[in-house]
C-alpha cells in the first residue's frame, strides 16, 4: 500500500527452476523461457501472487500483507498447519506483537497475550525468570509445567535470547498437545527461533538497551525516631545510639543493559543466521546480578532442487554469576534489625548481636562469596529429504551438555565464624547433563480435487543423564583462599563436613501418528497417537498410549454464510485428547538399596553405614492421564478487523501421582508413591484482536485476553490399600509459627487457605477467633479444628489487555494485566505487624490499633493476614520512534525507544506486589502467599535502540 | 543419487532400524545398589544388623521424641513459652498438661520409631529364613540378637501404645493389614522372646557396646518385671530381682566412680552403661538434647558451631527436691552465671524460677528462666550433634531396681544398702549424707506437689508426704533426671494421674497410656483407639 521496495522477493518462472530475488530497492530480472510465462512471486508474511507475462519487458508487482488470522501459519506438533485448518486450540503469538523492552526470558515476551496462560514475575531476583502455568493444575507429585521447544528441541523459557525470537506457538488443548504424550499436561510451547527474513539478503541487526530498576514498594519499618518515641513511651526497645535504615543499606541502584547482534545472510541454497546477545544485569540487593552470553548460529543448506535441505545449529550459552550473600534470610535480617544500632562495632568490624536468628545482613552480605558458572552448548542437525513433492522424510537429533560450576565461601568476618566458631567456609559443586534426541518423522500431503489429507508418523527417542558433585569445608587456616582451596581446611577430614556425589538416567521412547483430513477446508478432522514409554516407571508400566481427536467446521465456507458478509471467518471446532505426566525423578518404581550413614550404627567398636531399601517398594507405579475435552470458536469479522478465539475446556486427571500414606506396621516408612486419585479442572477462555483504528494517520490495535479456571481435586484414594484421605495440608508459615497454611479438601480446589478467622481483639490484646461453631472465642481455646476455609490464594479470572498505536514514526504500547477473586497471605504483616518481639524490628502499622484495640499477641497464623489481592497492573509502557530508512545511507531501519515495566499497580492489598507469590514446586498447593524474604519486585524504566543494516 | 540419500538417511535412522534398542526402557542405576549386584557374606553383617539399632537414636533423642515422651509428660522437665517462640500450637502445654490429642507429634514418632525397628529386624529375620541371606555358625547369635532388637522396639510400645499388632514376619505379598493385639498379649509375646533368645546371646560386655548381650536383656527383662504390675495387674518383684543378681553376680559391669562419667562424651568408657544408644557428632548424628535445652547465648559458653534454640528446663518443685550436697544437683543441671571461657564475660545466668508454661495466660517465660539439662557434658566446640550415647540400661538403674523390688517386698534395709552403694559418688564432699536406711526409703516425697503460681509461689499444695515409698521415688528422681524415666516411674508410683506440679493438674487415669496414632488408625482401620481417646 505504501509502496515500499521490498527486498529479496522471490521471483519464479511457473513450472520451472528459473527463478531470482528482488534487489535492495525492490528490482529483479529475469529472463523468462516463453512470453507467456507466468511468474511466481512469494516473500514472506505476503500473499503469493502469479502473474502473467503476456509480454511484458517491465511488470511492477503490488504484493499485498498476507492477511493474518486464519490464514497465518501455525507451528503444531511435528510440523505446520494454516491457522483456518486448525482443529485444536492454539495460541500464536509473532515477533511484532511481543512486549517490548526489558524482558527476562521468552515468557515475558508472550505475558498477559495467551488466555489461559499465567505468567508471573514472582521475585526481582536477577537471576531468577518467570513462572508460567497453563489451565491450572494437573498434577500432585509431578510438574504443571509445560514442555517447551525451541525449533523441536526441548528447553526453557531462556534457551535462546528473547531478541533471537520468531514466533511462540501456545498448545493449549489436549488434542492438539497429545501427539507430546507424556510431556505435555502442561501444554506445550513451541518457540521458532528466527530465520533469514529475506532467505538470502545479508542483514545486520544491532539493538540494545540499558535500564534501571526500582524497587516497587519498600516494607514501612519503625525508624530508629520511631524507637526512641516508643522509648519515651515505656516501650522496652533497646537503644544502641545509632541511627541506620538497614534496607537502604542492602539496596543499590542497578543499572543493566543487553546488547543483541543478528546476522543473516547466504544464497538461495546455502544460508545462515548468527546471534550474539550479551546481558549484563544487576539487582537491588548489593551484589547481586548476572552476566549471560547468548550465542546461536544456524546454517542451512539445500541440495539436489531443494529436495535434500539440511541445518546445523549451535547454541551456546555462558551464564556467570558473581554474588555476595544477599539472599531472603539477608533481607529478612534488614528489615528486622533495630534501626538504632550501627553498621560497624567501635572496632570498625562488623557490629553482631547474641540475639536468635538475628545477624547483620551486610556482613552476611560483605563476607560472603556465592559464584555461578552455568554452560550448556546445545547441538543439533536436520536432515529434511523429499523425494517426492508430497512427501517430507527428516531426521532431528540434538545433544545438549549442560555443566555448572559453583563456589562459595565465607570470610573470618562472616557470622560463620563471628558467631558459629566455624573459621571460615567454602564449598564448591558442580552438576553435569547430557540430554540426546533423535527423532525421525515422515509427512506425506495430498491433495485430490477437494479432499486434502496428510499422514505423519514418527519416532522419538531421548534420554539424559545427570550428574553432580559437591564438597564443603570450613576450619581454614586463612579466609584468602575463598573456596579456591578446598583441601587447607580441617572439618572435611574430621568428617565434619560432607562430600556428595550422585548420578541418574532416564529414558524416554515414542512411535506417533497423525492423519488430518479436510474437505474443501470447511469439514476439518484429526486424529492422532502417541504410544510412549519412560524408564521411570515399572517393568509393567513403562508404556502408554495417548490417542487424541479434533473436527472442525468452517461455517464461513458455506454458501449459506455469503448472505452474512459481516463474518468473514466462523470456524467450530472440537478436540478430545489424553496426555500423560511422568513421576519427576527416576528409580521411584526401582527394587533397590542404599548404603547410609543415617541408617547405620555402633557395632563392633565401629561406626557402619546400614543397607536399607532405598525406597519402599512399588513396581506398580504408572503414567498420569490427563483427558481433555475442547470446544472453540475462532472468528473474524468486519474482514477480519475483528477476529478471535473462545474456548471451553475440560479436563480430568487420573491415576494421580502421590505420596500416599500407608500404615506402619507393616511398611517400613510411612509414605509411598502411588498412583490414587482424578483431578478436574475447567475453564473458558476468549482472545479478541481488534483493529480499533485503521487510518493512515494512527493504527490502534487492541487485544484482549480472559480466562478462567476451576479446579476441583475429585478424590485421592488407593484401592490396593482401601483407604482414602480426605485432605492435604499445604504450605508452612515458617519460623517461629510453625504450622500449614492452606488444605486442599478432596472434592474442593487447590488453593484454599486453612486458617482461624479473626474477628477481634479482646481487651487484653489476644486475638478473637471463630470458634467451628461460629461462637467468637479466644485464640488460646481454639484449636486446628477451628481453623476454616478462608479464601483461594488461585485467581478465579485473568485478565490481558494489549493496546499498541501507531501515528506516524511513533509507536505506543500499553500493556494492562489483571487477576482477580483471589486472596494472598500477607507474610511480612504476620511476623512484622506486631509488636510482640522487641528484639526485632516491626512495621510501623504494628502499633495501630486493631478492632480498636492494641495488639499484645504472639505471632500467630489467622486470617486477618489473609488479603483480597485483586490487582490490575499496568505492565509495560513504551513509546518507540523509527526513523526514515533515508536518513542514514545504509541503515535500512532505525527506532528508538524508551519503555516502563512493571510501572504501576492498583491494588486494595497492603503488602509489596500482589503478584509476588510463587506457585510452582513446594508451592504448587500452597499459592498465594507472598513470602516475608521474597526479592522484593522491581520496577524497570528501559532506554533502547534497534538498527539494522 | 536419489536412493544414495535414502541409504545415507536409514544409516543416519540406524536407530530406527533396529527398534529394539530404541525401546529399551531398563532403568541404569548409579547411585543405588540393586539386588542383583549384592550377595550378602559374614562381612555384611555389621551394614545389615546396622539399621536395626538406627532407629534408637531417632526414637530416643529425635525432634518431639521418646525423651521428650518421657520427660515432658512428667514432673522434672518443662518447655515453656519463650520469647524466641517454642509455643508450637500449643504442643508442650499439652504434654504438661497431659490433654495430648490422638495426633501428638511426640507418642506418633515412638511409634513410628519403634515399628521401624521392628520391620527392619523383621525384614532380615524373614531373609534368614528364606535363605536369602545365609550366615553359618553364627546364625543363632544373629538372630537372637535380632529378636532381642525386636524385643526392645515392642517394650517402648507395651509401655507407651499398650495395645499395638505384633508383627514377626515381613511378607511383601501379604497385603493384609495387622491385627491389634491386647497390651497383655504384647507383654508376653516380649517376656516369652527374652526368655527364649537367652542362652544364645553374647555374654561379652565389651565388644557388644551399643548392642543387646545376654546383659542387656535381663536388665530389659528386670525393667519390665518392675512395671507388671502397671502392664498386666500381677506383680513380678521376686522375677526382677532374679535378673537383677544375674547381672550384679557376672561381674561384668560397676558402678563409675564419677557420676558424669555415664553421661560424658566419652561415655563409651563407662565400665556402668549395660545397653547404650550410641550417639557421634559424625557418624551417629541426633542427640541434640543440648540445642533444644540451652539458651542461644549459651552458644559462646561452649564455642558451638551452632546456636541452640533455647527450649526446655526443670521444673523449679524438682530442683528443689535436691540435697544442696547432692553433687547430682550440679552434674545433672546448668545453673547461674555462664561465662565465654576465652573472656570470663557472663553470657547468661540461668535461674530456678519459672512463670510458667504460656501460651494461655499470655506468660512468656524468659529466656534465663530454669535449670537446663547439662547431664551430657557439652564439651568445648560441640557441633549441633552431641558425641554423648544415651545410656539406657545401666548398671545403677539394675541397682535401684533391685532395691525397689527388695523395697516393695518387704525388705526396705537391704534395698537402702543398695541405695546408699549408689549414693556414695553424689556426696563425697559429705560421705554421711550418702547412707539412708531403710527408714528413710518408707517416708513420703520431699517434692512439693501443687500448682505453682506465676510468682513462683505453690498454691494448692498436696504435697508429697502422703506417697507411698515417695523417698524411693525421691532416690530414682535424683539418680534419674533426664534419663527418660520419669513418666514410667510416676506411673508406677502412683501419681502420674493424682498429683498436681508446676501447671499440671491430674486428668485421668487412661493418660497412663498414651493414644494409638489417628493417622495410623486412618490407614489400618484394624486399630481401635486407647481408651479414654
Amino acid at each position: 500500500m505504501d509502496n515500499t521496495p521490498l527486498i529479496g522477493v522471490s521471483v519464479k518462472e511457473k513450472g520451472t527452476t528459473n527463478g531470482t530475488l528482488a534487489d535492495n530497492n525492490g528490482n529483479y530480472n529475469l529472463k523468462v523461457s516463453r512470453t507467456d510465462a507466468t511468474l511466481i512471486v512469494t516473500y514472506i508474511g505476503y500473499t503469493q501472487l502469479e502473474v502473467p507475462v503476456n509480454g511484458r519487458q517491465e511488470i511492477n508487482i503490488l504484493l499485498q500483507p498476507e492477511s493474518k488470522g486464519l490464514n497465518e501459519v501455525v507451528v503444531v506438533g511435528y510440523g505446520t498447519q494454516k491457522r483456518g485448518e486448525v482443529t485444536s486450540s492454539i495460541a500464536t503469538v509473532k515477533a511484532e506483537d511481543f512486549t517490548k523492552g526489558t524482558v527476562r526470558d521468552a515468557g515475558q515476551l508472550i505475558q498477559g497475550k495467551v488466555a489461559g496462560l499465567r505468567i508471573t514475575t514472582p521475585s526481582g531476583d536477577p537471576t531468577g525468570g518467570t513462572q508460567i502455568n497453563l489451565r491450572g493444575l494437573n498434577s500432585l507429585n509431578g510438574t504443571s509445567e509445560p514442555l517447551i521447544l525451541i525449533d523441536g528441541i526441548p528447553g526453557s523459557l531462556n534457551t535462546v535470547a528473547p531478541e533471537d525470537i520468531e514466533a511462540i506457538d501456545v498448545l493449549k488443548d489436549g488434542s492438539a498437545a497429545a501427539i507430546y504424550g507424556t510431556r505435555a499436561t502442561g501444554g506445550v510451547i513451541l518457540i521458532t527461533t528466527r530465520k533469514n527474513p529475506t532467505g538470502s539478503k545479508s542483514t545486520i541487526e544491532y539493538t540494545n538497551y540499558v535500564n534501571i530498576q526500582k524497587i516497587v514498594k519498600k516494607p514501612d519499618m519503625l525508624t530508629a525516631d520511631d524507637y526512641r518515641r516508643l522509648i519515651s513511651q515505656g516501650v522496652k526497645y533497646t537503644d544502641y545510639g545509632g541511627n541506620t535504615n538497614w534496607l537502604d543499606e542492602i539496596l543499590q541502584n542497578p543499572v543493566s543493559q543487553n546488547h543483541n547482534l543478528s546476522l543473516f545472510g547466504g544464497n538461495s541454497t546455502t544460508n545462515f543466521s548468527g546471534s550474539v546477545n550479551y546481558r549484563d544485569w544487576e539487582g537491588i540487593f548489593l551484589k547481586t546480578g548476572q552476566k549471560r552470553l547468548t550465542v546461536r548460529a544456524a546454517l542451512n543448506h539445500s541440495m539436489f532442487d531443494d529436495k535434500l535441505k539440511t541445518n546445523i545449529t549451535v547454541i551456546n550459552r555462558s551464564i556467570t554469576s558473581s554474588q555476595g550473600g544477599a539472599d531472603g534470610y539477608a533481607y529478612r535480617q534488614a528489615i528486622i534489625r533495630n534501626p538504632t544500632d550501627n553498621i560497624y562495632n567501635d572496632k570498625g568490624k562488623w557490629q553482631e548481636r547474641d540475639i536468635y536468628f538475628y545477624d547483620n545482613p551486610l556482613s552476611r552480605i560483605n563476607e560472603a562469596t556465592n559464584d555461578a558458572r552455568l554452560r550448556e552448548t546445545r547441538i543439533s542437525g536436520s536432515l529434511d529429504y523429499r523425494p517426492i513433492k508430497d512427501l517430507s522424510i527428516k531426521l532431528l537429533a540434538s545433544n545438549i551438555q549442560t555443566n555448572n560450576l559453583y563456589g562459595s565461601s565465607t570470610t573470618f568476618e562472616h557470622v560463620n565464624t563471628t558467631k558459629s566458631k566455624l573459621n571460615g567456609t567454602a564449598s564448591r559443586s558442580t552438576t553435569a547433563a547430557t540430554e540426546n534426541l533423535v527423532e525421525f518423522t515422515a509427512n506425506y500431503t495430498k491433495s485430490i480435487g477437494h479432499h486434502n489429507f496428510s499422514i505423519l508418523g514418527g519416532y522419538s527417542w531421548q534420554d539424559a543423564v545427570n550428574e553432580n558433585f559437591y564438597a564443603y569445608n570450613f576450619d581454614f587456616p586463612t579466609d584468602a583462599y575463598s573456596y579456591n582451596n578446598l583441601q587447607t581446611g580441617a572439618a572435611l577430614k574430621e568428617g565434619k563436613a560432607d562430600m556428595t556425589s550422585n548420578k541418574n538416567k532416564w529414558q524416554l521412547a515414542g512411535f506417533f501418528s497423525r492423519l488430518t483430513y479436510n474437505w474443501n477446508e470447511k469439514y476439518l478432522f484429526m486424529a492422532s497417537i502417541r504410544r510412549e514409554g519412560s524408564s521411570k516407571f515399572g517393568a509393567n508400566y513403562h508404556w502408554g498410549s495417548f490417542p487424541a481427536a479434533s473436527v472442525g467446521w468452517r461455517v464461513s465456507k458455506e454458501d449459506f454464510m455469503k448472505a452474512v458478509p459481516e463474518i468473514s471467518d466462523l470456524k467450530l471446532r472440537v478436540g478430545y485428547g489424553v496426555t500423560g505426566t511422568i513421576a519427576s525423578d527416576p528409580y521411584n518404581s526401582q527394587t533397590s538399596y542404599k548404603y547410609d550413614y543415617a541408617e547405620g550404627a555402633y557395632i563392633d567398636g565401629k561406626w557402619v553405614p546400614g543397607f536399607v531399601p532405598a525406597r519402599n517398594f512399588n513396581p506398580d507405579l504408572r503414567w498420569e492421564k490427563k483427558t481433555e475435552y475442547n470446544a472453540g470458536i475462532d472468528f473474524g469479522l468486519f474482514k477480519n478487523r475483528i477476529t478471535g478465539s473462545l474456548d471451553y475446556y475440560t479436563r480430568t486427571v487420573d491415576d494421580l501421582l502421590y505420596n500416599f500414606a500407608v500404615p506402619t506396621p507393616p511398611f517400613l516408612t510411612g509414605n509411598m508413591l502411588l498412583n490414587a486419585g482424578t483431578m478436574k479442572n475447567s475453564g473458558f477462555e476468549a482472545l479478541i484482536n481488534v483493529k480499533a483504528v485503521d487510518t493512515k494517520l494512527l493504527k490502534w490495535n487492541s487485544s484482549i485476553t480472559y480466562s478462567t479456571n476451576k479446579n476441583k481435586l475429585v478424590n485421592l484414594s488407593n484401592d490396593k490399600f482401601d483407604v482414602t484421605i480426605d485432605f492435604i495440608n499445604a504450605g508452612y508459615t515458617g519460623e517461629p509459627i510453625q504450622t500449614y497454611t492452606h488444605r486442599v479438601k478432596v472434592g474442593g480446589p487447590i488453593g484454599q487457605f486453612f486458617v482461624l478467622k479473626s474477628v477481634g481483639v479482646d481487651d487484653n490484646g489476644k486475638w478473637l477467633v471463630e470458634s467451628k461453631d461460629g461462637k467468637v472465642i479466644p485464640i488460646s481455646q481454639s484449636s486446628d479444628d477451628d481453623r476454616q476455609y478462608y479464601g483461594n490464594g488461585i485467581p478465579k479470572y485473568l485478565l490481558g489487555w494489549n493496546n499498541t498505536f501507531k501515528i506516524k514514526n511513533f509507536d505506543f504500547e500499553v500493556n494492562v494485566r489483571g487477576a482477580f477473586g483471589h486472596n494472598v497471605l500477607n507474610m511480612q504483616r504476620m511476623y512484622y505487624e506486631n509488636p510482640v518481639n522487641k528484639a526485632y524490628n516491626a512495621l510501623k502499622t504494628a502499633y495501630d490499633p486493631k478492632y480498636g484495640k492494641t495488639l499484645n499477641s504472639d505471632l500467630v497464623y489467622v486470617s486477618d493476614y489473609i488479603e483480597k489481592a485483586d490487582y490490575v497492573k499496568i505492565d509495560n509502557v513504551t513509546l518507540g520512534y523509527t526513523f526514515s530508512d533515508k536518513l542514514i545511507k545504509g541503515i535500512r531501519n532505525l527506532r528508538i525507544y524508551v519503555s516502563a515495566l512493571n510501572l504501576f499497580t492498583i491494588t486494595k492489598y497492603k503488602g509489596l506486589d500482589p503478584e509476588a507469590v510463587s506457585y510452582t514446586g513446594d508451592f504448587s498447593f500452597a499459592p498465594g502467599i507472598e513470602n516475608r524474604d521474597t526479592y522484593p519486585t522491581t520496577r524497570t524504566f528501559t532506554a533502547g535502540l534497534n538498527v539494522s543494516f | 543419487m536419489k536412493t544414495k540419500i535414502l541409504y545415507i538417511l536409514i544409516a543416519a535412522f540406524g536407530c530406527a532400524g533396529t527398534l529394539s534398542s530404541c525401546t529399551k526402557l531398563d532403568e541404569e542405576v548409579y547411585s543405588e545398589v540393586l539386588p542383583s549386584k549384592f550377595t550378602p557374606t559374614e562381612k555384611d553383617l555389621p551394614t545389615i544388623l546396622a539399621p536395626t539399632y538406627a532407629s534408637l537414636r531417632t526414637v530416643m533423642c529425635g525432634w518431639q521424641g521418646y525423651f521428650d515422651l518421657q520427660e515432658e509428660a512428667a514432673d522434672c522437665i518443662i518447655t515453656p513459652v519463650r520469647p524466641n517462640g517454642w509455643d508450637d500450637a500449643g504442643t508442650y502445654r499439652r504434654m504438661h498438661q497431659h490433654t495430648w490429642t490422638t495426633q501428638e507429634w511426640q507418642p506418633y514418632n515412638t511409634w513410628i520409631n519403634a515399628f521401624a525397628t521392628i520391620t527392619k529386624t523383621n525384614t532380615i529375620l524373614s531373609q534368614i529364613d528364606a535363605g536369602t541371606l545365609q550366615l553359618g555358625d553364627i546364625k543363632a547369635g544373629v538372630v537372637a540378637e535380632l529378636r532381642a532388637v525386636r524385643a526392645f522396639g515392642y517394650y517402648l510400645l507395651l509401655d507407651n501404645h499398650g495395645n499395638v499388632p505384633i508383627i514377626t514376619k515381613v511378607d511383601p505379598n501379604d497385603k493384609t493389614l495387622p491385627k491389634q493385639n491386647t497390651r497383655a498379649e504384647v507383654y508376653a509375646f516380649v517376656v516369652k522372646e527374652l526368655n527364649e533368645i537367652m542362652p544364645s546371646l553374647s555374654e561379652d560386655a565389651k565388644t557388644t557396646y551399643g548392642r543387646l548381650n545376654k546383659w542387656g536383656v535381663k536388665a530389659l527383662l528386670a525393667k519390665i518385671y518392675l512395671n507388671s504390675e502397671v502392664y498386666v495387674g500381677t506383680a513380678e518383684y521376686a522375677k526382677c530381682i532374679k535378673e537383677a543378681n544375674d547381672i550384679i553376680a557376672s561381674g561384668k559391669y560397676r558402678l563409675d566412680n564419677n557420676y558424669s562419667d555415664v553421661f560424658t562424651y566419652t561415655n563409651q568408657n563407662s565400665a556402668e552403661i549395660i545397653f547404650a544408644i550410641p550417639y557421634d557428632e559424625i557418624y551417629g548424628v541426633g542427640n541434640q538434647i543440648h540445642m533444644k535445652t540451652l539458651d542461644p547465648l549459651s552458644q559462646g559458653v561452649y564455642q558451638m558451631t551452632a546456636q541452640p534454640w533455647g527450649g526446655n528446663c526443670a521444673v523449679p518443685q524438682f530442683i528443689n527436691t535436691y540435697d544442696p550436697e547432692d553433687s547430682r544437683l550440679k552434674d545433672s543441671w546448668i545453673q547461674g552465671p555462664q561465662s565465654n571461657p576465652l573472656t570470663g564475660q557472663v553470657l547468661i545466668t540461668y535461674v530456678n524460677s519459672v512463670p510458667g508454661m504460656g501460651g494461655l495466660d499470655g506468660i512468656v517465660a524468659p529466656s534465663n528462666a530454669g535449670f537446663r539439662i547439662g547431664k551430657f557434658v557439652i564439651k568445648q566446640k560441640a557441633t549441633n550433634n552431641l558425641d554423648n550415647d544415651f545410656p539406657f540400661l545401666r548398671y545403677g538403674d539394675v541397682l535401684m531396681m533391685k532395691a525397689e523390688a527388695l523395697l516393695r517386698t518387704g525388705d526396705p534395709d537391704g534395698a537402702a544398702s543398695l541405695v546408699t552403694q549408689v549414693r556414695q559418688r553424689a556426696f563425697k564432699s559429705n560421705t554421711s549424707k550418702a547412707t539412708v536406711s531403710g527408714a528413710d526409703l518408707l517416708k513420703g516425697s520431699v517434692y512439693q506437689y501443687g500448682l505453682q503460681a506465676p510468682d513462683g509461689t505453690i498454691s494448692a499444695t498436696n504435697g508429697g508426704a502422703d506417697i507411698k515409698y515417695g523417698r524411693f521415688l525421691d532416690e530414682l528422681g535424683w539418680e534419674f533426671a533426664a534419663e527418660a524415666h520419669r513418666r514410667q516411674d510416676l506411673i508406677r508410683f502412683g501419681i502420674y494421674e493424682t498429683k498436681q506440679w508446676f501447671n499440671h493438674s491430674p486428668k485421668s487415669p487412661t493418660r497412663s497410656l498414651f493414644p494409638i496414632p489417628q493417622d495410623e488408625i486412618a490407614k489400618n482401620p484394624n486399630l481401635k483407639q486407647n481408651p479414654g481417646y
